[in-house]
């Protein structure tokens, strides 16, 4: 997969397998503040998401990757390996 | 919502860049306006340019005629050897491009370049979505809960953008529809004409035929001709009467389960080939998305337990990244990277840790006033 396609998210969202709506119902369930619509447009990336909502998407993404058995390939921006 | 005062008028301003024909395209792409552009498409394209690249950055709303005008431009262009590039699409554009198997050879140029994933720029000026479907989403508080599931009346415009372009994608086809099981019965949503309208209601009043079995058993139903149809007794005559002789119904589907049919009727036996079959079905599995998508076949009872579970999950989440803030001294940005960072190093869903940690200040508070007596 291209790390730096513009729609690397929507990418990933494929591939997990999850909806829109599914995927934004997750990204809220973990605090995230965007709407449906802003969603996809970080997404589709036509616009940039600020860091703690990029990393809100990407856990969204990972923690779905782990239901599926998998490991968590979407990168964080936020140092989340200190210690 | 529909309301539009200023109507903005479409308009096209031809350019070249080097050896390719740029076309701007400004306004509202719908009805009259699809028809002057699949005209100037053809008359650009007549001109054999090296490539033709389209500019939708200026764009107020494009419609179903309009993406089919497109979708034959590329495919004339592709016969010929030329590319096509289609620069700042919408969101609702990129899906329906995707949605008509854009060929490989067209390139979709997004508004902002591919790199620099993070930058402290304000983005949301550079591209411009105003299409029903997008507006309706944004049009009110942005944070409101309720993006989920999609109005009805948004779904349905998107089924008929399906009906329309899986009418003008598959060959043979003379009528489309889309039946929808709403409330327990089958209704028609989305139908490319009466004739079609009417061949669905037959099959409701029935109960059968391939539109009613699709719908119910989630897979397809191709009668071939219906001159030789065995099946569906009651409602085949009727058909036949109304000169149609193939009909080919896929299923739609919602979070898996059948709860419609993409219906696709012809004037001509044995029309369908493989090659429409497979567009159907990519149709029918698009379709399906949507609906997923609007919470189709889900009751409202469901859907309510799910947004109460996702609250309960979001205030415990909130609940313990305040108290990460006030433990640590840090702000919500950095709490909410050291909630993760402790999900991560236990192995543990973010909402385990998250109860984990609201947890332990009420033991805290608990073992205060013992800790005080003792």
């Amino acid at each position: 997969m291209a790390e730096d396609a513009i729609d690397v998210l929507n990418t990933y969202r494929v591939e997990a397998g999850l909806s829109h709506g599914e995927l934004w119902l997750r990204y809220f369930e973990l605090g995230g503040m965007s709407s449906g619509f802003e969603l996809e447009t970080f997404l589709y990336g036509l616009v940039t998401p600020a860091p703690r909502d990029h990393d809100v998407i990407a856990h969204a993404l990972n923690e779905r990757f782990s239901e599926l058995g998998g490991d968590h390939p979407v990168a964080y921006l936020g140092d989340v390996h200190e210690n | 919502m529909s309301q539009i005062t200023d109507p903005s008028r479409f308009g096209v301003t031809t350019t070249s860049e080097g050896q390719s024909v740029v076309l701007a395209l400004r306004g509202r792409v719908e009805n009259q306006a699809a028809f002057q552009l699949g005209a100037i498409l053809d008359s650009t394209i007549d001109g054999r340019p090296e490539s033709v690249i389209l500019d939708l950055s200026d764009l107020d709303f494009m419609g179903a005629a309009g993406m089919v005008a497109i979708s034959n431009a590329e495919r004339r262009l592709v016969d010929l050897g030329v590319s096509l590039t289609v620069r700042s699409p919408s969101v609702l554009v990129n899906r329906l491009l995707a949605m008509m198997e854009t060929a490989e050879e067209t390139r979709l140029e997004r508004a902002l370049p591919a790199h620099g994933h993070l930058g402290p720029e304000d983005m949301s000026s550079t591209f411009a979505v105003s299409e029903r479907w997008a507006s309706s989403m944004s049009s009110t508080d942005p944070r409101r809960v309720s993006a989920l599931p999609a109005d009805p009346d948004v779904v349905d415009g998107a089924l008929r953008l399906v009906v329309e372009l899986t009418r003008s994608c598959v060959s043979g086809a003379d009528g489309v529809s889309v039946s929808l099981l709403r409330h327990g019965r089958l209704s028609t949503v989305a139908a490319s004409d009466q004739t079609i309208m009417a061949m669905d209601a037959d099959q409701y009043a029935t109960g059968e035929g391939p539109c009613v079995d699709a719908s119910l058993e989630g897979h397809w139903f191709h009668s071939e001709s219906l001159d030789t149809e065995t099946r569906w007794p009651s409602f085949i005559p009727r058909a036949r009467v109304l000169g149609i002789k193939a009909i080919l119904s896929s299923p739609l589907k919602a979070f898996g389960q059948p709860v419609g049919a993409l219906n696709i009727y012809s004037r001509t036996a044995e029309t369908f080939e493989i090659k429409d079959q497979e567009t159907a079905a990519a149709f029918a599995q698009k379709a399906s998305v949507i609906l997923t998508d609007a919470g189709a076949g889900v009751s409202e009872m469901q859907m309510a337990s799910r947004y109460k579970e996702a609250l309960r999950s979001r205030n415990i989440i909130t609940m313990a990244t305040g108290v990460l803030m006030e433990r640590e001294g840090i702000d919500q940005d950095k709490a909410f990277t050291a909630l993760l960072r402790l999900s991560l190093h236990h192995g543990e869903s973010l909402l385990r840790r998250a109860e984990a940690i609201v947890l332990s200040t009420i033991q805290t508070e608990s073992e205060l006033p013992s800790g005080a007596n003792g």
